[in-house]
């Protein structure tokens, strides 16, 4: 019992600790969106509509960035459902425009540093959800603007490569969280025995 | 001695292991995808001699990490000089901005932003988006613009990854120093 909410707290304190991580992960996200949308866009009205998502992200950002300053983070729920917003967003700017859309859209990368910040921060089984749910947005977002990649061998090579790339993002940020998780129980564990010592030369 | 540079060789010992399973997914991913449509004979013998190479010398470094622990630093930068090259040269063997391999740095650039100290980092980041800019130039402005979301999201990965490491470093000084953690504000990123 004691074991299970050891570990429940450990995972808050990752979140509680971690979530910068998420937030410059978001305003990278934003960064590059915007420079996408007003590098892309062809005229007035797509520019307009397409900064309309972008002014909300951003205002989730600041909210959740000016929360963590203040010292009174958000709770884990919103952030999950931020992550999920994030991957929301990505999806639908390929899906969407302005520029080239679906297997096209080169923001497919903008999926890397979102998936890489989950697996740092959230728990195993959110950051798989994560990684599932980007691949399906993507595979889902490829097909529904077209699916020309189904019929070239070339396209469906680069499709799985991509898919694979943003796997391994998320499997390597895993991977270092546990060796981080690792490392700060064998500190804490040392840190038990050293106190142990010297209450027994005081005693 | 700052603060960073006394942290940097236990993050190194530990941050190898993440770059060594990075070198092994490229190696791994890279063969499959060379032997999936591949080009023309002598970009499919380059690419295989390159990964081959990465190859061998991945399981030098592996079993080095392994049996007798990390490898200095100045071997770990050149080994990671190695797989930004690998992957520049396969870029450039396909023609720069038709080939996909870019992909491939992400790994990389992770693997390093979570071992090495941060200006090490930031130079890898900052030789890697120029050498890509320089192999893979933009013909048109569409180019220009996949090319500037490639290299902001690399930016990216490398500001993650190191933040992240600073994060940890720092929860672990408070794990050490309880009594001065508790008043501490741990979640300071310098």
């Amino acid at each position: 019992m004691r074991e299970i909410s050891s570990a429940t707290r450990e995972a808050a304190e990752d979140i509680f600790f971690g979530q910068l991580v998420l937030i410059l992960a978001r305003w990278s996200l934003i960064l590059a969106a915007a420079a996408h949308v007003l590098w892309g866009a062809s005229d007035q009205a797509t520019l307009l509509v397409a900064m309309l998502p972008l002014v909300v992200l951003m205002a989730l950002n600041f909210y959740v960035h000016g929360r963590y300053l203040t010292e009174r983070p958000v709770n884990p729920a919103f952030l999950m459902t931020a992550s999920v917003l994030d991957l929301a967003f990505v999806t639908a700017m390929i899906v969407l425009g302005p520029g080239p859309r679906g297997f096209g859209s080169p923001l497919f990368i903008l999926y890397y540093p979102l998936l890489l910040a989950a697996a740092f921060v959230y728990p195993r089984w959110f950051t798989g959800a994560c990684l599932l749910a980007g691949m399906a947005g993507y595979i889902g977002a490829c097909l529904a603007t077209a699916a020309p990649f189904l019929e070239d061998g070339r396209q469906l090579e680069v499709l799985v490569q991509r898919l694979t790339v943003g796997a391994a993002m998320a499997g390597l940020g895993t991977y270092y969280w546990r060796i981080q998780r690792r490392r700060r129980a064998a500190v804490a564990g040392m840190n038990g025995r050293s106190q142990v010592h010297a209450q027994k030369r005081a005693s | 001695m700052s603060a960073e540079s006394t942290r940097t060789p236990e993050d190194l010992t530990y941050g190898q292991s993440v770059i060594v399973a990075a070198r092994w997914i490229l190696v791994l991913a890279g063969l499959g995808f060379a032997a999936w449509n591949p080009g023309p004979v002598w970009e499919l013998r380059l690419e295989i001699a390159l990964l081959l190479g990465l190859a061998a010398a991945n399981f030098h470094v592996h079993a080095r990490l392994l049996a007798q622990g990390p490898l200095p630093p100045r071997v770990a930068y050149a080994a990671s000089v190695v797989d930004i090259a690998v992957v520049t040269l396969v870029v450039l063997a396909q023609r720069g901005p038709a080939s996909e391999i870019y992909v491939f740095y992400f790994p990389a650039i992770l693997a390093l932003s979570v071992a090495f100290p941060g200006d090490v980092t930031a130079t890898f980041t900052a030789v890697t988006a120029i050498l890509y800019a320089l192999v893979s130039p933009p013909a048109s402005a569409g180019d220009v613009e996949a090319l500037m979301s490639r290299l902001l999201a690399l930016g990216a990965v490398a500001l993650c990854g190191y933040t992240y490491r600073r994060i940890e470093q720092d929860r672990r000084v408070t794990a050490r120093e309880p009594a001065l953690g508790a008043g501490g504000d741990s979640r300071a990123v310098r």
